[in-house]
């Protein structure tokens, strides 16, 4: 019940912030330079065929009409058409945005297994070799950007030791599965197209490392932190003097408490990487968002610009709503205090 | 069970990633009761795989003939398509989907006779009244080239007759017909959504046509993601199957990046076989150092322009023109290019029919720049009338030509300032006298291999407040003269009148004329290859049919 509250408030917030963000994405989408109809038809393209077109997009009426036409619509569920790919948003987004979901969750899972998983490793070998190799990774991996991390991946893994593939979801040849949620490795195993699955798992590897890189790096930098500053407090003492089993005291005392800043920082990242995977997706010809978003603002698409923005700002709401859920469930002190501040 | 689950998984992945990946469908179980075969005696051939043709393109490509008009576009619609003519690598117009015409005395009716046979790639008979579709399609949607084919009524008067009525006479009426790709009228009609923006018509099923064919030409759609590849197959019942190379490939695919780093990957995977026109002179040369690639380039209709405002002091004096035209030197701007690229002569590139070799080719000569900028009403003061030179941000390539103009009108006391501004900004500027900037730094195509479409589209009144010409001359005169010489039907008399305005326009020093530009790809040895040998206008260059691939 008091879950149901908090999300209905969450809920209720989110409208204000979206309608807020609505403003400013369409705002922002029209102050770019250039006619967005001249834009998409060529400057060859004839004078009454730009109109046409500004008259259909709304383009010719005032600022504050076309946002209540694009408002009005966006409601019903009709983002209008993009200038770069010619059809409805709505198809774009269908088909954009489960590859770099599922790109982006792979790389959460890698970041989640992977950061946490060093992170402990740096703690619990505190100053020996391996906390040192670790740290110097990490900082490696924070201070390297993610389309750099993707050259050099592609140029090691793809080139040099061609271990997997370099471009797009699924090998030449390979056919696809019937779209069910629209990720290929999931989809091809409820269809039981093994192979398939294999190989978009193949494809999936290199984007996905470079991607979680980064936040790979910073998981395994505060997971470490927070366990090594955890490690000296009194109640792992006393559960050691107790004779409670190592494992016992790692696992669910110590690892519980230190998560909290790194399920934070994860979700924030989670969010994060699917704006900034445009490089990535290129680099690798990954039919993504990130990337549509951005030929959308080269092109000044502009009903692809607040598509794609309301999709971020959407996907920021929801990860942030789970992180406090999750903060939740790992420390009940924080579930107190929401409950009593209610 | 929550243990064994992931082990379980692991397992299949493994078991799955030991199976060949299925790319060829199982053959059908045998009906019950079928008679048994005899025992072949010899194992069967295994399928062969189909040799693809791949090539890097940047995105978006557009395959709607009423639609696409960039790079990509119009390669994908000529392997997509077919016209009514073809055109060579002389300037000349062969004939295509109509095996002849006629034009009438007065020069404004054209009666085409169409070819016997052409089928579409549904196997359905392509006729008259295809095209007179495909004409009033693309004239009522206005996108892609519908500019450069107008100005016409079109009728059917039997299936293999085509009658072009004209309204005024065009010399240039032939040529533009290769942008007039024949759709199938019955398939697009089957595809049209009827709710759209051309009232009976719908949509024009322009939906469908995004990621679908309709055409008849030697290559059909087969799949097309979009943002990661088309991919075409062979049309083997394409009415000029005789003209295929015999190594022509099965598949080609355009895959969609342009990447330094991924087109290099995939070439040396052997994944690629042309790359893109987009790569860098250090990306093509790393690529030339690849055993089994080598670099090629050859000429187009393009050309590196400094479109030089005419009415903006001091360029509003012929004098400074001609001064900062002699200041300049053309020797090391062309040397910052691919080798062999060659300094323009006059204002229209050289591969065009009707260019005139024999106009004022400006060459660096600073004594007879300061002898121009001594005669210029500027020229005492010259250092009063700063020059800004935009660059287009997205072409980071074009600042070092800017450079090395700043650094050329130094020596002769012009004041330069060097901007880049985005491309949307430089068309926003452009469409307007105030806001145009002195010189912008521009590659221009013709869009019909004649110098009298690239005099039009460069120096018309028409075209006076777009991005295609920051010079602003709004000369009646010279408008009546392009018009004229465009209106002409006879080729000869055509060309002579380009070749005086060419001349004039060089003398008067319009623009800057850098270079002509050359198109540069990287390709695998086993690829033949003669892009010279094919037309210069913009698709014709990567044509499948007359390609080889032969793999190793």
């Amino acid at each position: 019940m008091r879950l149901l509250g908090f999300l209905t408030r969450r809920g209720f917030q989110s409208i204000f912030v979206l309608f807020g963000l609505s403003i400013l994405i369409f705002v922002i989408a029209r102050v770019l330079p250039g006619d967005p109809a001249r834009a998409a038809l060529g400057a060859r393209a004839p004078q009454w065929v730009v109109d046409r077109l500004r008259e259909d997009m709304h383009l010719d009426e005032p600022l504050v009409a076309q946002y209540g036409y694009w408002l009005g619509d966006a409601l019903q569920g009709d983002l209008g058409i993009s200038l770069v790919t010619r059809r409805d948003v709505t198809d774009d987004i269908r088909d954009f945005l489960p590859a770099s979901l599922e790109l982006v969750m792979f790389a959460g899972l890698i970041t989640a297994v992977g950061g946490i998983g060093l992170g402990i490793l740096s703690a619990r070998n505190k100053d020996k070799w391996v906390d040192n190799f670790i740290r110097i990774f990490s900082y490696m991996g924070v201070v390297t950007p993610s389309f750099v991390a993707a050259i050099l991946l592609l140029l090691l893994f793809g080139l040099v030791l061609d271990w997997f593939p370099t471009i797009g979801r699924l090998s030449e040849g390979v056919p696809r599965p019937t779209t069910i949620t629209g990720f290929y490795t999931i989809d091809s195993l409820l269809a039981g197209q093994f192979a398939t699955a294999w190989d978009a798992l193949k494809h999936l590897i290199l984007p996905a490392v470079a991607l979680a890189l980064g936040s790979l790096s910073q998981e395994a930098r505060i997971t470490r932190s927070t366990m090594s500053d955890n490690l000296s407090k009194d109640y792992i003492a006393a559960g050691r003097a107790l004779g409670v089993p190592e494992r016992l005291v790692t696992g669910r005392f110590l690892l519980k408490a230190s998560l909290i800043p790194t399920v934070s920082i994860f979700g924030l990242d989670f969010a994060a990487t699917l704006s900034n995977a445009f490089l990535v997706e290129l680099i690798f010809v990954w039919p993504g968002i990130s990337r549509y978003g951005l030929n959308a603002m080269l092109r000044k698409d502009v009903n692809a610009i607040s598509a794609v923005i309301l999709i971020l700002g959407i996907t920021f709401i929801l990860v942030n709503i789970l992180v406090d859920l999750g903060v939740g469930a790992l420390d009940p002190r924080i579930r107190l205090r929401a409950a009593r501040s209610d | 069970m929550k243990r064994l689950l992931p082990i379980l998984l692991g397992i299949a992945l493994l078991a799955a990633a030991c199976t060949p990946t299925p790319a060829v469908e199982e053959p059908p179980p045998e009906e019950p009761g079928a008679p048994e075969e005899p025992a072949a005696p010899e194992e069967p051939a295994a399928p062969e795989e189909p040799v693809p043709l791949r090539i890097t393109f940047a995105w978006p490509t557009f395959i709607d003939p009423a639609v696409g008009n960039d790079f990509s576009s119009s390669h994908a619609m000529t392997n997509l398509y077919d016209s009514l003519v073809f055109p060579t690598a002389d300037g000349t117009m062969d004939p295509w989907l109509a095996e002849s015409w006629e034009v009438s005395d007065d020069g404004l009716t054209y009666t085409f006779r169409l070819r016997d046979g052409v089928k579409f790639h549904d196997g359905s008979d392509l006729e008259a009244s295809d095209v007179v579709y495909s004409y009033n399609r693309f004239q009522d949607i206005g996108e892609g080239f519908a500019y450069v084919v107008s100005g016409a009524e079109v009728s059917a008067p039997d299936d293999r007759t085509v009658e072009f009525q004209l309204s005024a006479q065009s010399g240039l009426f032939i040529p533009s017909l290769v942008r007039l790709y024949v759709v199938n009228e019955d398939l697009v009609r089957a595809n049209t959504l009827a709710e759209g923006p051309y009232g009976a018509e719908g949509d024009y099923g322009k939906e469908w046509l995004l990621t679908n064919d309709a055409g008849s030409g030697p290559y059909q759609v087969v799949e097309f993601p979009l943002e990661e590849y088309l991919l075409m197959d062979k049309f083997e019942g394409w009415w000029n199957a005789a003209a295929f190379n015999p190594n022509a490939p099965d598949q080609v695919r355009f895959i969609a990046t342009t990447e330094t780093v991924t087109v290099r990957s995939l070439m040396d995977d052997g994944e690629l076989e042309i790359t893109d026109q987009w790569q860098t002179i250090e990306a093509l040369e790393a690529l030339d150092a690849m055993d089994g690639v080598s670099s090629m380039a050859f000429p187009t209709m393009n050309s590196f322009y400094y479109m030089m405002n005419n009415r903006k002091a001091p360029l509003d004096d012929v004098n400074c023109r001609r001064a900062v035209s002699y200041a300049f030197d053309y020797d090391q701007a062309v040397a910052l290019e691919w080798p062999g690229t060659k300094q323009m002569v006059g204002p229209v590139p050289a591969t065009l029919g009707g260019h005139n070799p024999d106009v004022t080719v400006y060459k660096r000569d600073l004594d007879k720049a300061r002898e121009e900028l001594a005669l210029c009403q500027y020229g005492d003061d010259i250092a009063d009338y700063p020059i800004e030179v935009v660059w287009i941000a997205e072409v980071p390539a074009e600042e070092k030509w800017a450079l090395l103009f700043q650094a050329n009108m130094a020596d002769i006391g012009i004041p330069v300032e060097v901007v880049s501004n985005p491309w949307l900004s430089v068309v926003e500027n452009t469409s307007s006298q105030e806001t145009s900037p002195h010189i912008v730094t521009i590659y221009v195509t013709a869009s019909l291999p004649e110098a009298g479409a690239m005099l039009q589209d460069r120096y018309h009144s028409s075209t006076a407040a777009t991005w295609q010409q920051n010079e602003w001359l709004l000369d009646e005169d010279l408008d009546a003269r392009i018009e004229d010489a465009l209106a002409t039907v006879d080729q000869e008399q055509r060309f002579a009148k380009y070749a005086e305005l060419q001349a004039e326009l060089a003398d008067q020093a319009v623009s800057l004329f850098l270079y002509d530009q050359l198109q540069k790809h990287a390709v695998a040895d086993y690829v033949d290859w003669r892009p010279e040998a094919n037309s210069p206008v913009q698709g014709y260059q990567i044509y499948a049919p007359f390609i080889g691939v032969s793999p190793p």
